[in-house]
């Protein structure tokens, strides 16, 4: 059962495409075998595992929106529904093990597309906000229904197993969490270069075709129909094998696994990293788990930070961190990108004055309403204060607004840099 | 005997109490080059969609080669054989002139829904649409966006993309819309350059674009086609004369 799966990897390594493009690949891999030696805390650990998923999650999902052109508010359904029947099907195997851990995403991913199938049979018929409420109902139903069909979801307390009891693969029976780690690393980059090489089939142009011109796509023989369904239950098989990873990992699934909170997080991270890039998603759940993960041991509010974000990148950068720095390709080809250094040097002292006196503004605000009576000190950036006297309150705005002030006066220096390293003229004089 | 290319019977199309189209019939040969003219909103468009499966008639049939399509889906009668152009530029913009081709392309040549070939590794594939790129003069922008090309270039792509899948009939919505005349006899010779053997229907405001291209010339006006004849026939004809805009189509077409 295992074997095929390696085959895309090898494949895609030697014959299939050549050298330059199989690079990048290589390069993954070996980061995926280092990192953990590097990072080898149990937490890191965590880390890594939860942004390999949401990795995984984050591409299928973007198989639909950036690729399809499809914005769904409940993706989280096929995730979801992976995971759990990878919990059933783990929980079958501590009974009568006849199957490895490692083979279990292919079940979750099967569930997955099954269901996408099934839904997408008339989901996907018309493209749009039609298919966006669509999607949206069909999330409020699955976790509505998962505090129904007990049986299935478990009720509010979920269902639980024990990876350990599948049979032993190699040997192994991945009680370790670096085992995890490697189950994980694997399936993400199976997963990934599988909806690679999608992307570059007919199925996969076809998709951006009826993207951008649905109509045009139907007078070139094309169902425009069967080709988002075809996508959608692409996706959904991808969802589901970033469920069943979930199920690996944390030994867990509960209603938030389906509902309309994780399919909008979703939605936010692939936006985050930019949808127009196959790269995208993944570095927006990378940057998206580290601020979850690492900014929610320093605040309460990190959310609200994220939430920022968010807005900030959908008001500026519409084409996310990736179009931000794919805005940086062409000075890099026009061998102009140093005009840029000396009005970023500028800008970063001021731009990281501003954030920070703007977090701390709102870490005492926050203070100040949340703390218990009588719990008048707090520490920010290893000072101790008391939050409700007006002298922190008001250094903080001050800094943020002479910040902002500055950031105000440097902006025409980087337009004028901007324009300088982006034209070709002189380039070639 | 071989059935036409396409035939209209009795073909009526309403929008509400709105009659666009009324008792149309009309038969147009293999290999036939036929123009429908009209003023505006004389329901050339219309026709021309529901030739194509974009709308359903409200009742009388359309048969491609003999066989009905009335009430078929746009892709199943672009599979029997028939390719249309956009009267407003209607590629994939964000694609690439190569890719917007190779789109054209796909179905003709059997890829249907693949997601195991890898489309970059297609020899044969590639070597069609480059061989297209190079019959509409647009192999130099080969890599660009489409959305980036000219408009005249963009017409170009469209009657490109149009023709790719080897359909015998070829339809196109007034190619030489918002073009310059001498943009406009580039296309026309482009046109008669790719639709050579094939039937080819064109819907154009402007009569002088096709009087030397069209075989024969219907005239449409209020939903009624007035006259079928050859161009020099239906310039002379006193009706369409009086039908049409009221000025004479020596003037349309000089």
């Amino acid at each position: 059962m295992s074997t095929p799966s390696t085959n895309p990897l090898t494949a895609g390594t030697s014959r299939l495409i050549p050298l330059n493009h199989a690079l990048p690949w290589i390069i993954a891999a070996v980061a995926l075998v280092l990192l953990p030696v590097i990072f080898d805390s149990r937490s890191a650990l965590t880390i890594m595992n939860q942004m390999a998923i949401t990795i995984v999650f984050a591409l299928a999902y973007n198989m639909l929106l950036g690729q399809g052109g499809m914005l769904s508010f409940g993706h989280a359904v096929y995730m979801g529904l992976g995971g759990f029947f990878s919990m059933h099907v783990m929980n079958w195997m501590s009974v009568d093990p006849w199957l490895p851990l490692p083979v279990l995403p292919i079940f979750g991913g099967l569930f997955g597309l099954l269901f996408a199938f099934l839904i997408g049979w008339f989901s996907t018929r018309r493209a749009g906000t039609t298919f966006a409420m669509i999607s949206l109902g069909v999330g409020q139903l699955v976790a509505s229904l998962s505090i129904i069909i007990v049986i299935f979801f478990g009720g509010e307390e979920g269902i639980s197993g024990n990876r350990t009891e599948m049979l032993p693969f190699f040997g192994l029976d991945f009680g370790q969490q670096i085992e995890v780690y490697y189950l994980t690393a694997v399936w993400l980059l199976i997963a990934a270069l599988g909806m690679f090489l999608y992307s570059r089939t007919p199925m996969g142009r076809l998709a951006n075709a009826v993207r951008d011109n649905e109509e045009r796509a139907e007078f070139l023989g094309y169902s425009q129909r069967n080709v988002r369904w075809i996508s959608f239950c692409a996706s959904g098989f991808f969802a589901g094998i970033a469920g069943a990873l979930f199920a690996i990992n944390f030994e867990i699934l509960t209603e938030e696994n389906l509902n309309l909170a994780t399919s909008g997080t979703i939605l936010l991270v692939t936006f985050l990293g930019g949808v127009g890039f196959f790269i995208g998603p993944i570095i927006g759940a990378i940057v998206f788990t580290l601020l979850q993960t690492v900014l929610s041991l320093h605040t309460d509010i990190w959310a609200l930070y994220v939430g920022i974000l968010f807005v900030a990148t959908v008001m500026f950068f519409p084409f996310g961190l990736t179009g931000l720095l794919a805005l940086h390709v062409l000075p890099w080809k026009l061998g102009k990108i140093g005009y840029l250094a000396k009005p970023y040097a500028k800008m970063i002292v001021p731009a990281l004055a501003l954030v920070l006196s703007a977090a701390a503004v709102l870490e005492i605000l926050f203070h100040v309403r949340h703390a218990g009576r009588g719990e008048n000190e707090m520490t920010i950036y290893w000072t101790t204060f008391d939050s409700h006297s007006p002298l922190p309150l008001i250094l903080g705005i001050v800094v943020a607004v002479v910040s902002a002030y500055a950031l105000a006066k440097l902006a025409p220096g980087l337009k004028a840099a901007w324009d300088e390293a982006t034209t070709m003229r002189e380039a070639g004089q | 005997m071989t059935a036409s290319a396409i035939e209209l019977r009795n073909l009526n199309k309403s929008f509400g109490l709105a009659k666009i189209i009324q008792d149309v019939n009309l038969e147009i040969k293999r290999g036939e080059r036929h123009a429908i003219i009209g003023p505006n909103g004389a329901g050339k468009s219309t026709l021309f969609n529901l030739i194509t499966g974009k709308y359903t008639p409200t009742t009388g049939q359309v048969f491609l080669h003999g066989q009905d399509v009335s009430g078929k889906k746009p892709f199943e009668i672009n599979r029997m054989g028939l390719s249309r152009s956009f009267q407003i530029t209607n590629i994939f913009h964000k694609m690439t002139v190569f890719e917007n081709v190779r789109c054209g392309l796909l179905w003709s040549m059997g890829y249907k829904y693949s997601f195991w070939t890898m489309v970059n590794k297609q020899r044969e594939l590639t070597r069609r649409t480059d061989e297209i790129l190079e019959q509409i003069n647009l192999a130099n922008r080969r890599n660009m966006l489409a959305g980036a090309l000219a408009y005249a270039e963009q017409r170009a792509l469209e009657i490109g993309i149009t023709i790719a899948g080897g359909a015998d009939i070829i339809m196109l919505d007034e190619p030489c819309a918002g073009m310059s005349r001498s943009e406009t006899e580039l296309i026309v010779d482009l046109i008669r350059k790719v639709t050579e053997d094939k039937t080819l229907v064109v819907v154009e405001h402007d009569m002088g674009v096709i009087f030397d291209l069209a075989d024969r010339i219907s005239v449409l006006v209020y939903g009624q086609i007035i006259e079928t004849d050859t161009p020099e026939r239906v310039r002379a004809s006193r009706a369409v004369q009086e039908a049409y805009l009221g000025t004479t189509l020596e003037e349309e077409a000089s």
